[in-house]
């Protein structure tokens, strides 16, 4: 795993401060890219959510407009979602607006930051942030500790839908589809062609599946292996000309479902099945194999109920 | 020896031997490898304050790190490697508001269990093996954020949680002796605000005649629609087996599985 300057300052600090010279530290180290024109990268480690990376996780995404950026994800904390908008701020004019491309937290606890801007996101993440916000700090404290200080979830409050979002000048063609969540948002620049996927596509960073119906999040795949692009940017991963997200996440999604029908099918208990570990093609990738033992935990019931057949009942 | 399946999976043996399973008991001694304070209690408590006990790496406990949802924590605790006949196993959890789990009596099964408890909060938990009159401990450590025990069943969140509850999943695995087996039962602990205490007590497993193959005792910890993993020798595994299961509202579980 490639580590950047980021990751090798933070995971630096972690280890080697004690807690309170921790909690006094407030940098998250942007590493902003050009990756198409107008389009700004700044890439999250390829990790779960762990001490040492601060919640920076997934990628951030910033469309430079005359009237300011749009901001797609926010990041994982209020802290994280501050240096994001002192970038757009500094760099890029101020935000036009911010877009939630789904709920998972690393995506979009850095809202407080640009709550004086609209936020899109669907209907069903607006739901789910709202249903989940408490349950998904609490969690976040525990594992992050200070550098969710000051983080109280503010959900996204304007309504995206499919068709035009057009702020600031720069058109978003915006999809809605869901797999990875009930409500994943998918948004193609019209100016330069570019695929800002979210978490329906991860690269080199193995797919989580707290939410996942794997059935719908293939169809989905299949929808955007229809759209010509000229770039990806995947939810996990670097930005590529070519469909290498594409075809790693529908790969991941095959394996997984088979390696967990071949376990419920053979007898295996879910321990069982999590011990084995990751499909050996993929147990490289960054964050496995903890994802793959939080996907067998979270995804067992859907294969173990369809491998054993009714026997009995209320006697 | 080991009756765990992983290595049926690709990469699964080399990826189990890595594993461990949490921080598994790894050397045979006397000493709690846990340095907990609950377990010299539970021992007087659960174990009938035995003389002497001892932790042995060939009494398995495989369990997450971490435990994810603490309302579905899998476990599998294998003691086919330890060599005696196993008269029963008890599964304790040192931080759980209810800390006896389980109690299996094998019988006539092998000493093999799987399932999954709720997490109220993270520590140990341990599997103790009667075997010729010693007591054998294997465990592993599991953090969790927990609320597992103090949450609201999700059949509850329906608007009849009778719908479907007892129904009974079962398959038996001749050829390598599994039997798994699920049931549809909220396991309500009685923490959960005004929802009573209603969870499975009891378990049997029984051969074509009838006759008693192994038993277990279940208190408040186990899984709300709980799936239970035995080990069974070639005989027995031939089916079929009947299973009965009695919950403390006086409700009763039938079913039966052939090969």
């Amino acid at each position: 795993m490639k580590l950047t300057r980021r990751q090798t300052l933070l995971g630096a600090a972690a280890l080697t401060l004690p807690l309170p010279a921790m909690a006094a530290l407030p940098d998250y180290r942007l590493n902003p890219q050009e990756v198409a024109d107008g389009i700004w990268l700044i890439e999250g480690a390829q990790e779960s959510f762990y001490r040492g990376n601060g919640g920076a996780i997934c990628n951030i995404v910033m469309l430079a407009t005359p009237g300011g950026a749009v901001v797609i994800d926010t990041g994982g904390t209020s802290r994280h979602g501050a240096a994001l908008r002192a970038f757009a701020d500094q760099r890029l004019g101020g935000v036009a607006a911010s877009v939630n491309t789904h709920h998972h937290p690393d995506h979009w606890f850095g809202n407080q930051a640009f709550a004086d801007r609209p936020i899109h996101a669907l209907p069903a993440s607006i739901e789910a942030q709202a249903a989940g916000a408490q349950a998904l700090a609490e969690g976040l404290y525990r594992i992050l500790g200070s550098w969710m200080n000051g983080t109280a979830p503010v959900p996204a409050e304007t309504v995206a839908d499919g068709g035009l979002l057009d702020v600031g000048g720069r058109p978003l063609t915006c999809m809605a589809m869901a797999g990875h969540t009930q409500g994943d948002l998918v948004l193609i620049d019209q100016r330069t062609g570019t695929l800002i996927a979210g978490d329906l596509l991860f690269l080199d960073r193995a797919p989580s599946f707290p939410d996942a119906r794997i059935a719908e999040w293939r169809a989905s795949l299949a929808s955007l292996a229809l759209i010509e692009v000229s770039g990806t940017i995947p939810g996990h991963g670097a930005y590529r000309r070519d469909n290498a997200a594409l075809v790693q996440t529908r790969a991941y999604l095959d394996g997984f479902e088979a390696r967990l029908d071949a376990a419920a099918g053979q007898g295996l208990a879910p321990a069982e099945a999590l011990a084995a570990g990751p499909m050996p093609e993929f147990a490289g990738l960054g964050a496995n194999p903890e994802e793959y033992h939080r996907a067998t935990i979270q995804r067992w019931r859907d294969f173990e109920t369809g491998a054993l057949p009714v026997i009995g009942g209320s006697a | 020896m080991t009756a765990i399946l992983s290595h049926v999976l690709p990469g699964g043996e080399a990826a189990l031997a890595a594993y461990g399973g949490g921080v598994a008991v790894q050397a045979a001694g006397t000493a709690d490898p846990f340095d907990s304070g609950m377990w010299e209690d539970h021992r007087e408590l659960y174990l009938g304050e035995p003389a002497a006990w001892r932790t042995d790496p060939a009494m398995r406990l495989l369990a997450p790190r971490s435990a994810e949802d603490a309302r579905h924590v899998p476990i599998l605790v294998d003691a086919t490697g330890l060599g005696g006949p196993v008269e029963r196993i008890v599964i304790t959890i040192d931080y759980s508001p209810f800390p006896l789990a389980m109690v299996f009596h094998p019988g006539r099964a092998l000493p093999l269990l799987g399932f999954g408890v709720k997490y109220e909060m993270a520590g140990p938990i341990r599997a103790s093996a009667l075997v010729g009159g010693e007591w054998i401990m294997g465990g592993a450590f599991i953090d969790a954020m927990g609320g597992g025990c103090s949450a609201p069943a999700v059949t509850h969140a329906r608007s009849d949680w009778q719908d479907g509850f007892g129904e009974m999943r079962g398959r038996l695995w001749p050829d390598i002796g599994r039997l798994r087996i699920s049931l549809r039962h909220p396991m309500d602990t009685g923490l959960a605000d005004g929802i009573p205490a209603h969870h499975l007590t009891d378990l049997t497993l029984t051969d074509a005649q009838g006759e008693e193959i192994a038993r277990l005792e279940i208190n408040e910890p186990l899984e709300e629609n709980p799936a239970l993993t035995f080990l069974l020798p070639p005989d027995l595994a031939a089916g079929p087996v009947g299973i009965v299961a009695r919950d403390n509202s006086g409700y009763r579980f039938r079913g039966e599985v052939a090969a």
